[in-house]
């Protein structure tokens, strides 16, 4: 990243790209894909002592289903900022997300922001006042309780810090597939009636397929013990019997334990009823919150109604509060979650996810933890994944597997993606579209390919022209001049103008608009004069 | 799990043995016949009788021997000029605490008598004596063993409502920060710090005292106080009489055939648990309300400085990385609150409170000494009074006793830290 | 509901880092209310003790005329005489302050006042630089009632606001110097430990544990126990020695808490770039101990000390509650704020209490001897604490917002 001093560059000025003599046609083609993700003039404010940072200054795109957009720039330019505004997760104090939309399949989230806060310049003293309705502001972050993991999941850049370290992996794994995958995993723990005549062939299958040492075989078998007890949890449980068993007579024992373990007791049946229905109620919560994010008039009502039904639940049977009654009662449950977990584990090609789903946080390296995290994320099959930094904290081999992950997973279950990063090579493997981001504004937006090509903007092609090439070897590396503008106070009108060779007396002034030069490549720089685009 | 709790295990004597060294620089800092008092409670010579050029006791002044006669061991000689009059018993005396030997021997002695519970006697004309009689000459460990479960019993209790008030106030103010719950934490926790707790002992006594005066006919004495009726399974028993009753519980009046002497009870030594193993059930509202003023005073204090601990190192939690990641995954913002930061400033919490368990262990001689109580802290109180006479046996054999009590404390708290934080158990 | 929050926009070039930080902590420390309350009362206690060390009060040469109250249930009538036997003799001392004394000023039955006087006039020499005992009846008007010490006798009594007053620059003193004796050994202690490291590091540390491990409270009784009987007193053992031995007592309690602490410190300030970079520009071992590890250690050091100086007093007090005062001060009722209020309490307790309880009716509870002084420590310790605590909020980079 260019480091020197903001001074005027020394080399002569390269020559102007070719894009600036022809005109764009006046409207472009929208691809093909619904919107996913329709964010709109984006502003994201922090109020430090410093003063205020405006971290994200008018940041508009959108995101097509099962496309991969690619968000790149330096190291503070707010791309991580983007993707926390989108889901909320901006630390109130000291952010806030002071304007803009974000339509996720017509729910606005940051449906009345206006009313949650307010600041103005005070009159007469160089401060700032800020008034934040805490009431509100919580309210607002409960109702994205509906929509985070479900529909839109999130995967950070430190693996390592990301997990809870007192807690096993497959407890926090578990949580989130209960949150979002309970009701399934219950159903089938209640509906699960392993009888003994119908399982013990397919028993004995597994035994034989034991016996023949192939994997693909064993597996065969196993899922079809699961068929026949209606359990998918005990196909992965029989799997992982059958490959860590030694002696049949303890394989045959070890897979009659875990049939035993599918019959639930009258009281612990009781309990995942009871856990059955707050999962329910948690549902019609999640419901009214996103009608009420989607601005539908009928059915926001009915919250307290469905709280003071939980609270009678919880009432009703507070015994399972205590502390030892909890920890027996909770246990089958615990067990599904684990052995869904597993799958789950194995569904991210981690080798052996039994150790890995009992072991803890500190024990696992950093890119197992990476897998863990997209398995947790992907668990729920979001229509959008936003991933900050993925693969930045990784070895390169690592970052080749974690990618074709990603990749792989969003061909299965067909996720947009919004891939963070600010590595160009990663972006020219994965992405569909890119998107440039400078100093809190999208500088450039496009087709991957139109922007490796053919990039507009100055900065795109500093970045661009900064990358160090292998068939150049003898080639000076260059860096674009000046340093990342200070966000408390960032230059007027383009935000790059201090350092671009092109600048001219407008770039000063005034800010340049996004507009229109091909038929999916958006610029905002006043070198060219396209049809403008709307935000 | 097990070898970390063994390894931690084997630290603990030599913080003992370190401990009891220090006590027994102090020890031997003290004159001989102080720590001659100390052990045996109260030989019967005071002092030695000193030089006398011609060794003739009868020359000396009868009032430096208390007791026995003096002998001459060692007449004067003519380079000396002087003999030496002793008491042979004085001289036995200090012989069995091997108080002529060199330094290194005393202190494996008194190492070695630390740890064999040979702590001493309660003097004859010490503080404690004059207000606990029944206590003269008893063994220092004795004396433990009755008091002891009443200080347990407050510390118990004491306990619970720390723990119960500071951990759950803790995370509500580091959730809702700077707003009225922080303000009224911040509010307990300043208090809480700076409150004179004799001074706000006294005032609670001499209020309750005065709420409760004799002429409005509720007030009955109790077995325990000078003068006291028998105790009667009839009569409604009012709280703040045994308050009331000063010097304390044991100087004499008739009492319930279970408790013996006044100074302890059986089975549990403790009146609560007694009342309720005997069936005496308005005994044991009155000795839980009796105790319940005093481990209030000492939870405030307590408090004070764990709240700040809790809510800061919340504050630290919330920041950390994996709550970002719980938000992300959709879980709700109670249960993220709850378990996951709440698990993890547990952590730092029981650590905090293993490093304020001996400050929350020094409250206790005043607090029990305003309330009068009959606990160990009592006694120290007592014996630290220097009216009468300062009682070193006590005092040394509390000092030895508490110092144990922190250490094992200590221990559990190492112990439970591994139990919550798997990094520490698993290496 | 609203907070709101004001965010100053900086203009003009940036200032020195260290003036900056300075300014910023002064900043959020303004910010925080409460510390600047505690701020205020710190100063103003300050500024009490220096007052009342240097200057000589305004009420000097008036006589002061205390008695004893025998309370408006024994009304005696008629002429002043000897009513020796008919007035209960437990009943507390009070003074008034008269300018013309009744002709018989002496014991005051029913607000009448009978020969048995105890009285005197004021001595100016008492009033000048630090008194070692609050002197009888020397000062002025007793706004805030009389101190007993033994009620029921006719021993002196002493003005509660003056014993404030003078106990001021005592409080301070002793917490000064014992905290700050305290915090200096700890700190020589714990960047030696933290600093060398090793074996060097275990045994004092095993050391350091051993001493934390004996409360507090404990340990200063048995020291100044033995200190006591070991120090004679009467003629040899002068006021100096006293307080000296008092001052070392607990100081050699105190020292511990700050070693823990700055070898913590330490240890991390010693993982610090800097701290590389200086070795590796062939920096002494000391030097970069004094120049580089000291300095950026010593900030926990500053939140403890300013804990801790409001805390002594307590202690103190309950040193003299338990009934240490004749051990540790070389004069009772010496005038230190602990140390007024524990005896105050411990005297009056047993009267009080016995009085209310076995009187019929109507009981004298001084509480103005146990209010004042108690405010005066409560008010000490909350001041210090929460000037602490904004401290700590401003200076702490995790906690800044």
């Amino acid at each position: 990243m260019p480091t020197g001093p903001a001074a005027v560059p020394t080399e002569p000025k390269p020559p102007l790209p070719a894009a600036l003599s022809e005109t764009a046609p006046p409207s472009a083609a929208p691809i093909a894909g619904e919107v996913v993700l329709d964010v709109q003039d984006l502003r994201t404010y922090f109020f430090t002592y410093a003063g205020v940072v405006k971290a994200l200054d008018g940041v508009t795109f959108q995101l097509r289903r099962g496309e991969t957009l690619g968000m790149v720039g330096e190291t503070g330019c707010g791309k991580s900022v983007t993707a926390f505004s989108v889901v909320r997760l901006i630390p109130d104090p000291p952010g806030r997300i002071v304007k803009g939309r974000v339509l996720f399949r017509g729910a606005d989230l940051l449906r009345g922001l206006a009313a949650e806060a307010s600041f103005h310049p005070l009159k007469g003293t160089p401060r700032v006042k800020v008034s934040r309705r805490f009431r509100l502001i919580r309210h607002a972050n409960e109702r994205m309780e509906a929509i985070r993991g479900r529909r839109i999941a999130m995967i950070f850049q430190e693996p390592t810090q990301a997990l809870n370290p007192v807690f096993s992996v497959a407890n926090q794994v578990g949580e989130i597939v209960y949150l979002h995958r309970g009701t399934e995993v219950l159903d089938e723990m209640l509906t699960a009636t392993p009888n003994a005549r119908d399982v013990a062939p397919a028993v004995a299958a597994l035994m034989t397929a034991v016996a023949g040492k192939r994997l693909d075989e064993i597996r065969r078998a196993a899922i079809e013990v699961g068929r026949a007890a209606h359990s998918s949890r005990l196909a992965t449980e029989a799997f992982y019997i059958a490959r860590a068993a030694n002696r049949p007579p303890v394989l045959h024992r070890d897979l009659l334990a875990a049939i035993a373990h599918l019959r639930i007791s009258p009281f612990r049946r009781q309990y995942l009823v009871y856990r059955r229905r707050l999962l329910e109620l948690r549902e019609q919560t999640n419901r009214i919150h996103i009608a009420e994010l989607s601005g539908d008039p009928g059915k926001t009502g009915g919250k307290s109604v469905v709280r003071a039904r939980m609270l009678s639940e919880r009432l009703r049977h507070f015994y399972f509060g205590v502390w030892g009654v909890r920890r027996w009662v909770h246990k089958p449950l615990d067990e599904a979650l684990f052995w869904r977990v597993v799958r789950i584990l194995e569904g991210v090609h981690i080798a052996n996810p039994v150790q890995v789903a009992r072991g803890f946080p500190h024990e696992l390296s950093g890119g197992m933890l990476q897998r863990v995290m997209i398995a947790m994320a992907l668990s729920a099959e979001p229509d959008v994944l936003l991933a900050d930094e993925p693969t930045t904290a990784l070895d390169v081999t690592i970052q080749a597997q974690i990618l074709e992950l990603i990749g792989d997973l969003r061909r299965r279950i067909g996720t947009a993606i919004l891939l963070i990063t600010h590595d160009l090579a990663v972006l020219a493997e994965v992405a569909d579209r890119v998107c440039v981001m400078y100093a809190g504004q999208i500088v450039e937006h496009g087709t991957t390919r139109e922007i490796y090509r053919q990039p507009l903007h100055p900065y795109t092609q500093g970045l661009l022209a900064s990358v160090p090439r292998m068939d150049h070897p003898e080639k000076e590396l260059s860096s674009i001049p000046g340093s990342v503008p200070d966000l408390l106070v960032p230059p007027n009108g383009c935000r790059f103008h201090p350092r671009c060779p092109y600048a001219m007396p407008i770039c000063r002034e005034r800010r340049p608009p996004m507009t229109q030069e091909g038929p999916d490549h958006t610029v905002a720089c006043y070198l060219y004069k396209g049809p403008r685009v709307g935000g | 799990m097990s070898t970390y709790v063994v390894r931690r295990a084997l630290l603990i004597p030599p913080v003992l043995v370190g401990v009891v060294t220090i006590t027994f620089v102090l020890f031997a800092a003290l004159p001989v016949q102080y720590q001659l008092t100390a052990h045996f409670g109260s030989p019967t010579v005071k002092q030695r009788c000193g030089y006398q050029p011609s060794c003739s006791c009868a020359t000396l002044n009868p009032a430096s021997i208390v007791g026995n006669n003096c002998t001459c061991i060692s007449p004067p000689t003519n380079t000396t000029r002087a003999g030496i009059c002793a008491n042979p018993v004085y001289q036995e005396y200090v012989n069995k605490l091997g108080l002529d030997k060199p330094i290194p021997e005393q202190w494996a002695q008194y190492i070695y008598r630390s740890f064999t519970f040979q702590w001493g006697t309660v003097s004859n004309h010490s503080t404690v004596a004059t207000v606990y009689p029944v206590l003269k000459g008893v063994p220092v460990t004795t004396a433990v063993e009755w008091e002891l479960p009443y200080t347990m019993e407050l510390a118990a209790l004491s306990l619970l409502i720390i723990l119960g008030v500071s951990i759950p106030l803790g995370n509500l103010s580091a959730v809702n920060r700077n707003r009225p719950v922080d303000q009224i934490s911040r509010v307990i926790s300043f208090s809480g710090y700076a409150l004179p707790a004799f001074l706000l002992g006294s005032f609670m006594v001499a209020g309750i005292v005065l709420l409760f005066l004799p002429h409005t006919g509720f007030l009955v004495k109790g077995p325990w106080c000078p003068g006291g009726e028998p105790l009667d399974e009839e009569i409604t028993y009012s709280i703040p009489q045994a308050l009331a009753c000063y010097p304390g519980l044991a100087v004499g009046g008739t009492y319930p055939a279970w408790v013996a002497n006044g100074v302890h009870s059986t089975p549990t030594g403790v009146y609560t648990l007694d009342a309720l193993v005997h069936g005496n059930d308005w005994l044991a509202a009155d000795s839980l309300v009796r105790i319940l003023l005093p481990a209030l005073l000492i939870a405030y204090g307590a408090i004070a400085g764990l709240l700040r601990f809790v809510r800061n190192s919340m504050l630290e939690v919330m920041n950390l990385d994996f709550i970002r990641t719980a938000r992300a995954g959709g879980v709700p913002e109670s249960v993220v609150t709850s378990r996951h930061a709440g698990r993890n400033s547990l952590n730092v919490t029981v650590t905090v409170l293993g490093l304020t368990f001996a400050a929350f262990l020094g409250g206790f001689p005043v607090i029990e000494d305003v309330f009068h109580l009959n606990g160990i802290g009592e006694m120290l109180a007592i014996a630290a009074n220097p009216n009468p006479g300062l009682d070193f046996g006590v005092i040394f054999g509390t000092t030895i006793l508490f110092t144990f009590i922190i250490v094992i404390a200590n221990l559990i708290v190492d112990v439970l830290y591994a139990f919550l934080d798997p990094r520490v158990r698993l290496g | 509901m609203s907070t709101s929050v004001l965010v100053p926009r900086r203009r003009g070039p940036k200032p020195h880092p260290r003036i900056a930080q300075a300014k910023r902590t002064w900043y959020l420390l303004r910010r925080n209310k409460l510390a600047l309350v505690g701020l205020g009362i710190i100063l103003m206690i300050a500024g009490i003790a220096v007052y009342s060390a240097t200057l000589p009060l305004p009420w000097s040469n008036v006589p002061i005329w205390c008695a004893t109250d025998y309370g408006p249930q024994n009304s005696q009538s008629g002429s002043p005489g000897n009513f020796t036997q008919d007035c209960p003799t437990t009943a507390p001392i009070i003074c008034t302050y008269e300018v013309t004394p009744p002709p018989n000023a002496a014991r005051f039955c029913n607000g009448l006042w009978y020969p048995d006087i105890v009285r005197s006039n004021i001595s100016f020499a008492s009033i000048i630089a630090p008194t070692l005992s609050v002197s009888p009846l020397s000062f002025g008007p007793m706004p805030l009632g009389g101190l007993a010490t033994s009620s029921g006798s006719r021993t002196p009594i002493y003005d509660v606001y003056t014993s404030l007053l003078r106990g001021s620059d005592w409080s301070l003193m002793f917490s000064v110097s014992i905290v700050g004796l305290g915090a200096l050994v700890g700190l020589l202690v714990g960047a030696i430990a933290g600093f060398y490291g090793g074996i060097l590091d275990e045994t004092l540390m095993r050391i350091v544990d051993v001493f934390l491990s004996i409360p507090t409270i404990l340990f200063v009784i048995v020291v100044v126990a033995v200190l006591s009987v070991d120090i004679p007193s009467g003629a040899g053992s002068t006021v100096i020695i006293k307080i000296v031995a008092m001052i070392l007592g607990f100081t050699i309690v105190w020292w511990p808490f700050y070693a823990r602490i700055v070898r913590g410190q330490v240890l991390t300030v010693r993982e610090q770039k800097y701290v590389e970079a200086a070795r590796a520009s062939g920096a002494r071992q000391r030097r970069i101990l004094l120049r580089h590890i000291v300095p950026n250690s010593v900030f926990p050091v500053f939140i403890q000390f300013s804990l801790d100086v409001g805390t002594i007093p307590l202690l103190i007090g309950s040193l003299v509650f338990l009934g240490f005062g004749s051990l540790l001060f070389p004069s009772t009722p010496f005038p230190e704020w602990g140390s007024i209020s524990a005896v105050s309490v411990s005297d009056l307790q047993l009267d009080f209490l016995t009085s209310c309880y076995t009187a019929a009716t109507g009981c004298v509870i001084p509480w103005w001897q146990l209010l004042f002084p108690g405010l005066a420590l409560f008010f000490f310790a909350i001041s210090v604490n929460l000037l602490s605590d904004g401290l700590r909020d401003a200076l702490d980079p995790r906690l800044r917002r």
